[in-house]
């Protein structure tokens, strides 16, 4: 069957034009992956994905998922929802696969979508285009959000080889662009000995990828970049493959960033190891890829035949997938099944080939597309192989991802074929790949249209807007530069496309026209902003997309949930965990790119721009190691940064790869164009460097760490990036999205600061922190480690949004420890969360806390009006409850100045009512001191003092005696200390001087004062805090 | 809601705005005043936003020539004010309310002359009440009532165009006052010391010149603050000046100044007289007064506890409870005056368990340590005068004044 589809696919594609195929791309992006995910192909597999999906359910991941959907609705409701019945699909297949990805993706997801809007104004896309490229990173999203995506998930998974197949995605565009060449590629896909070819023609795509990726880092380079990769990609597909992919990949890298160069060289590490694997899989592969081909054609179908359906192009074997499609969901798990399937095939050794499969696969798929959606397809597989070895869900998310990414490379194949509407023809591609740059501007344009392809499917206007803006782009960089407006009128004019024919046709028109101004010289001269349209058979495809994906994105949100649930399942095991979670990162990641391209891409684009930058960072550092290695290992390498930093051979493939890199630089670096880019790329740089520090720190701070730490690095690393992209405010982000279940099943656990989305598999399930809270409880331990695990304790529940009787229990027990160590910051966290726990009628020891609340304020804040207000806030019934009648006693002692009365509440304060005087009884007894200082005369006995300030440990005068002693030295040393005037009487006993005291008390500097005020932060006490 | 006819609605609206415009040109503050006064409910308005809800166009109306249009950003907003009112939205009437109000304030400025000072007050005025109304229907929604703040920074926004020098300075203290009112609304009170820094430390306008209804508002709310500081010199002066100053027609004004004026007078030792008390329906606190006349400390326990709820709320309630102190040094002199009718000579000296006895009868149970040091404080705060001998547990009293009164002067603390 897949050969089958491949060749109808590489027919159907040579049969259909370039242009077709944009068209078709853009509408098949929103509706495509709805219904290509249907196709009933799949449902055999379906069926084990379902499996699979299960087990991802149980991970907790499912619920980030949501969250993150529930973004990228908003946002891109379109793209989204394509995403979504990517994701649904795959859920509802599974569903637990979808979620297992989507979990991460979600929270990458919420914080990508909250940029997204800001970011996403039309304005942002005219701009992206208009800019080109400084914005590029963020259409470089589109089509680097792929590799974004999948960055991250190698970061996390350390996917060395799913990244590549990120790259791939991203790449992708420019892989249609080489249509033609690819389609070889595909043929060679179909074969068995192809997967070898096919790995090459992935392998050149990552490296494009990455470059497109590094260059988002870098910022300016993203169009550059994301040109030189399609240059790349051309040639590579047309010839140089081998050899290309490093050379190709250096050079392009060099363009972006020396970032991107890191990248590129890891890519193509990974590229050898992809090829390696492949090779050696390819055997058993040949059974695999069969199975993992037809998955991966179901997945290019659906990706494909979104735009089937709304256009023309039958020819596929799509066709048949469109009826499937009709269901995205089930569509997306067909091809997360045949990922996954294909995943396995990895896991079991065969696996390289399977995916190699897969990516011929996809690239059939995309072929008949357009080479550029094979190419995505097969960075895609590729990514979801590297991610299915890891566990098989994963994988399925991949795929699931994977898709989603061949939709939006789809798109962007369009577009690139609206400038390779020239390109196929013109010898360019021969040329790209003699010249490195002028290739790279045709890149750059096919990776722009790929974005903008996402775009279109997604966002109706927009999308198509920038898809347009992208193709003109790409035309533009071709020809050498299109105007703006030109590439605003493409834009116009594919906006009014209403299904995929009218593009192809549209497309066509605006060839000729672009060729005949282009022939007369007016193409810059021409006010295309003025330029009429064209008339355009219809123009209700556009809406088409729009509708389809919100349901589906709904759809998909829920389904995700349970996917990361499976995952916590997985978590335990620890290569799976690993891998799954980064390949669920990268899934969702890619799914995100694709979707946020549509409408969001816009906004997120920056966003992850920065997180492409991080994760290619990790990434490249992953890859060198990876590389050597196997491609099992490479996952565990991949997995555990850590690992990726540990290893020397990592350390060595990135300076090999980083000398490639610059030497690649050096040469492109001569065109003036490319210096230009340099400048704005630089900036990039900086920023990227500084995440790569960043991510560098991270893992520094967890290289000793365990598997938990790692991910929380990765975790971490996304969120900082994340915060780089920052514009986006704190209201925007959706803390749904935000929201982990955790997978963690150790219960003890360090407080670190969350400064990133939290990681599920670092998180504690509220099982789990019921015993980790009974282990503080029981514990013997100090101070500063209850306080610490309690802090996160109380973390977790926090980022899993768990409010009950045993988040109210848990800040229960670190207010009272608090209390019981004088710890009143502490404590007033952990009392200000009660008051909200307990206002949402959480119950707990209400009472004794509104006690405390009150001789909080009664003896620390010394603020009439806060006392006023929260007396008045006491219930009749409270006023009852033995602590709070304490507390208003001690209030009426403190107010009045009754010491006697005070000191008699501080010996039988109920709970830790004590604790809380603690803190005022020094004040107190001074105040009383001074007091009787000036009532008293003439003397007055030490004895008599001792009794009424509470230094005799026994409560009045009855057991005088025994304790008598104590209290009366302990006084006697007080009085010295604050400067009291002693004397003896004629027994002998220690009398007060009132007179010579009243004017000699002072209240002496506390002991244990710093300069700072806060002794807590002493240097010793820290160091002893720190060694815990 | 009476059927309108187009064309009466067309006349509705377009006599409002000549109204509106013919004000503005003849600088006609209290014609003004009426124009915006939304909440006032005035017939005229009332039938203004029935034609609007009939006539939907009227911002066409209000373009049709420069002498509307000159004032659209003002009255568009203001006419959909009017409408949203009409119906009940709240809401949206605050914000129409409040452009309209952004609206006007540049105009309000460019006029040379004070002469809409008026107006602006009633903008103030009415912001401030639609924002409560607003937060209302935002609370009883489940939102969170966020308007009033908003009214708030908008009067600030005022203020700052009031607070220069020139004739619009008069202006200020109203505004000022409307600012008390929402931040005391709100809580957050400490909001209002920049404020008050700016009306008290500018020498350029002498208090006395503001208008006399703001110079009673705003004496009251500073008043209250002084109070809730426990400052009562200060919040004497400034409720006293409420008092004095305010219409003595206005008897709801002058029962709220009583309210923190009476806990700061008895905080000072000057009782008010019944007749007030009863007079102003301040009732609860007549128990209080007793308690102090009488030195019995149960009766005053009694009616703190009695009316806990209210002195709380109103803030007065840490002030009353200061008052035992008080209770105890009458009841010592009454202690004091009853030995000396039996025995001139020993009667500074007064034994401890003379008092445990008294307030036993009073009902209350202390102990000698606790009376001993409640005698302690009253030394210490110099409320008796004498000191206290521990071995013989004898309180030994100043022959002169053993009991200074407070003259009007706080109780040490």
């Amino acid at each position: 069957m897949l050969m089958m589809n491949q060749g109808v696919n590489t027919q159907t594609i040579a049969s259909v034009d370039p242009n077709s195929l944009e068209g078709r791309y853009v509408v098949d992006v929103s509706q495509g992956q709805t219904s290509s995910y249907n196709p009933t192909a799949y449902e055999s597999e379906a069926a084990s994905w379902t499996m699979h999906r299960v087990d991802n359910h149980s991970t907790e991941n499912g619920i980030l998922s949501n969250s993150s959907y529930h973004h990228d609705h908003q946002t891109q409701q379109l793209a989204r929802s394509a995403q979504d019945s990517l994701n649904t699909a795959s859920l509802a297949g599974s569903s637990t696969q979808g979620t297992m990805s989507v979990t991460q993706d979600h929270s990458s997801y919420a914080a990508y979508n909250p940029t997204d809007p800001y970011g996403y104004g039309s304005s942002g896309y005219s701009s992206y285009y208009n800019n080109g490229y400084q914005q590029q990173p963020n259409h470089a999203y589109s089509q680097q959000q792929p590799s974004h995506s999948y960055s991250q998930q190698q970061p996390s998974h350390s996917y060395s080889q799913q990244q590549p197949s990120h790259s791939y995605s991203s790449t992708g565009g420019a892989y249609q662009n080489t249509g033609a060449p690819y389609q070889p590629l595909s043929s060679f896909q179909n074969t068995g000995s192809y997967t070898g070819t096919t790995s090459y023609s992935t392998t050149y795509y990552n490296p494009g990828d990455y470059q497109t990726a590094g260059g988002y880092p870098s910022s300016g380079y993203s169009n550059q970049t994301s040109l030189w990769n399609d240059p790349n990609n051309a040639n590579y597909t047309s010839q140089q493959y081998s050899t290309y992919a490093p050379d190709t990949t250096s050079a392009y890298s060099s363009g972006t960033a020396a970032s991107t160069s890191m990248n590129y060289e890891q890519h193509y590490k990974q590229w050898a190891d992809y090829y390696s694997q492949t090779e050696v899989s390819c055997a058993p592969g040949t059974e695999h890829l069969s199975a993992a081909s037809t998955s991966n054609l179901g997945s290019a179908v659906s990706g494909v035949y979104p735009t089937s359906n709304t256009q023309p192009p039958a020819s596929f074997t799509p066709a048949s997938w469109r009826p499937e499609s009709a269901s995205s969901e089930l569509p997306s798990l067909q091809t997360g099944a045949t990922i996954s399937s294909t995943h396995n095939g990895w896991k079991q050794g065969t696996p390289s080939f399977q995916n190699h499969h897969a990516s011929p696969m996809q690239p059939h798929f995309q072929i008949s597309l357009e080479s550029k959606a094979s190419y995505d397809n097969i960075q895609e597989q590729q990514q979801t192989a590297p991610q299915a070895p890891n566990s098989q869900f994963p994988a399925a998310h991949q795929v699931t991802q994977s898709y989603q990414s061949t939709l939006q490379n789809a798109p962007s194949l369009d577009t690139r074929r609206v400038s390779r509407m020239q390109i196929p023809t013109n010898p360019r591609i021969a040329s790209n790949l003699a010249l490195g740059l002028s290739k790279t501007n045709k890149d750059g344009p096919t990776n722009s249209a790929a974005a903008k392809p996402a775009y279109i499917s997604v966002s109706m206007p927009k999308p198509n807007d920038k898809v347009l803006s992208n193709d003109a782009t790409n035309s533009m960089l071709k020809p050498g530069m299109f105007p703006n407006s030109l590439r605003r009128y493409v834009e116009r004019a594919f906006n009014l496309c209403k299904d995929d024919t009218q593009r192809v046709a549209c497309q066509a028109i605006m060839k000729e026209i672009i060729t005949k101004a282009t022939a007369d010289g007016t193409l810059n001269t021409r006010d295309w902003d003025a330029e009429p349209l064209f008339a355009i058979p219809n123009a209700e495809a556009v809406n088409m997309d729009s509708q389809c994906p919100t349901p589906v994105s709904s759809l998909s949100r829920y389904k995700r949930s349970p996917g990361r649930r499976s995952k916590s399942r997985w978590e335990p095991l620890p290569e799976e965990k690993s891998v799954d979670k980064p390949v669920s990162i990268s899934n969702d990641i890619v799914k995100y790119d694709g979707w946020e391209r549509k409408p969001p891409s816009v906004n997120s684009e920056s966003k992850w721009n920065a997180l492409n930058n991080m994760k290619f960072s990790l990434l490249e550092q992953r890859f060198p190691s990876k590389n050597t290695q196997r491609p099992a290992k490479r996952q565990h390498l991949a997995d555990g940064l850590n690992a990726a930093n540990n290893d020397a051979s990592s350390d060595s493939d990135k300076e090999q790869s980083l000398t490639a890199y610059y030497s690649s630089a050096i040469s492109i670096a001569n065109t003036p164009e490319e210096k230009k880019r340099r400048e704005s790329r630089s900036k990039r740089f900086e920023k990227g460097q500084g995440h790569r520090a960043e991510i560098n720190h991270l893992k520094q701070k967890n290289a000793g760490a365990e598997n938990l730490y790692s991910r929380r690095a990765s975790a971490l690393m996304l969120n900082k990036s994340f915060d780089d992209s920052g514009s986006k405010a704190v209201e925007d982000i959706d803390w749904d999205a935000l929201t982990v279940k955790g997978t963690c099943q150790e219960i003890e656990k360090r407080y670190l600061r969350l400064t990133s989305a939290p990681d599920p598999s670092t998180v504690r399930p509220e099982e789990v922190l019921e015993k980790a809270l009974l282990m503080v409880q029981n514990s013997q331990k100090n101070y500063l480690y209850k306080c610490d695990q309690l802090k996160s304790i109380r973390q977790d529940l926090t980022v899993q949004r768990i409010q009950n009787q045993l988040t109210v229990k848990v800040y229960e027990t670190h207010a009272r420890l608090s209390l019981e160590a004088g710890d009143l910051p502490e404590y007033n966290q952990c009392q200000s969360q009660l008051k909200t726990l307990y206002a949402e009628g959480i119950e707990g020891c209400h009472m004794e806390f509104a006690a405390y609340n009150l001789l909080c304020v009664i003896l620390h804040s010394n603020n009439h009006r806060d006392l006023v207000s929260s007396m008045s806030r006491l219930t009749e019934g409270a006023k009852k409850d033995k602590a709070v009648k304490h507390a208003l006693a001690v209030r009426a002692a403190v107010t009045s100045g009754n010491y006697v009365m005070f000191f008699r509440l501080y010996k039988d304060g109920p709970n830790l009512n004590t604790c809380l005087m603690d803190l005022y009884v020094e004040k107190m007894r001074y105040k009383a001191v001074s007091c009787m200082s000036r009532s008293y005369r003439p003397t007055i006995p030490i004895s008599y003092i001792a009794r009424v300030l509470g230094f005799s440990r026994t409560s009045d005068g009855n057991d005088e005696k025994d304790s008598d002693g104590s209290g009366l030295v302990e006084c006697v040393e007080w009085m010295n200390t604050h400067g009291a005037c002693l004397t003896s009487d004629s027994c002998g006993e220690i009398q007060l001087d009132t007179k010579a005291s009243s004017s000699s008390l002072y209240m002496p500097e506390p002991e244990d004062a710093v300069a700072h005020g806060d002794a807590n932060l002493a240097v010793n006490d820290f160091l002893t805090r720190t060694s815990l | 809601m009476a059927y309108l006819s187009m064309g009466e609605a067309h006349r509705r609206i377009t006599e409002y705005l000549n109204r509106f415009s013919d004000a503005v040109s003849f600088q006609d503050g209290a014609s003004l005043k009426q124009l915006l006064s939304v909440s006032s409910n005035s017939p005229s308005l009332l039938s203004l936003a029935d034609s609007l809800n009939v006539f939907q166009d009227a911002n066409r109306l209000i373009k049709q020539s420069d002498k509307y249009s000159q004032f659209g950003e003002i009255t568009a907003p203001f006419f959909r004010c009017l409408q949203s009112y009409r119906i009940g939205n709240l809401l949206d009437a605050y914000h129409a309310f409040e452009k309209a109000a952004n609206a006007f304030l540049p105009e309000f400025r460019n006029w040379e002359s004070a002469w809409a000072l008026e107006a602006l007050y009633v903008i103030a005025y009415e912001i401030r009440i639609l924002a409560e109304r607003a937060d209302r229907e935002l609370a009883s929604n489940g939102k969170s009532p966020e308007k009033l703040k908003g009214a708030g920074s908008f009067l600030m926004k005022v203020f700052g165009v009031l607070a220069g020098k020139g004739p619009k300075r008069v202006g200020a203290l109203y505004v000022t006052c409307q600012l008390f009112k929402i931040y005391f609304k709100l809580g957050t009170v400490h909001l209002c010391r920049s404020v008050i820094r700016s009306i008290e430390t500018a020498r350029i306008f002498d208090f006395e010149e503001f208008p006399k209804r703001d110079k009673v508002t705003y004496m009251y709310y500073t008043g209250r603050l002084e109070v809730f500081n426990e400052n009562f010199p200060a919040a004497d002066h400034k409720l006293s000046y409420a008092l004095m100053h305010c219409n003595p027609h206005h008897e709801a004004n002058i029962r709220m100044i009583l309210k923190y004026l009476i806990p700061v007078k008895l905080s000072i030792g000057i009782l008010p007289q019944d007749r007030l008390l009863e007079k102003y329906g301040l009732i609860e606190y007549s128990n209080v007064v007793q308690a102090l006349k009488r030195g019995d400390l149960r009766l005053l326990r009694q009616a703190l506890q009695e009316h806990e709820d209210r002195f709380l709320r109103s803030g007065v309630f840490l002030v009353l409870e200061k008052l035992e102190l008080q209770v105890y040094q009458r009841l010592l002199k009454k202690i004091y005056i009853i030995q000396k009718q039996r025995d001139p000579s020993k009667a500074h000296q007064m034994k401890l368990e003379v008092i445990v006895k008294a307030l036993k009868w009073l009902e209350i149970d202390m102990d000698l340590d606790e009376v001993e040091c409640i005698v302690a404080i009253l030394i210490y705060k110099n409320l008796v005068k004498g000191y206290f001998a521990h071995k013989s547990k004898v309180v030994v009293l100043s022959k002169q004044d053993p009991f200074p009164k407070l003259n009007a002067k706080p109780v040490n603390s």
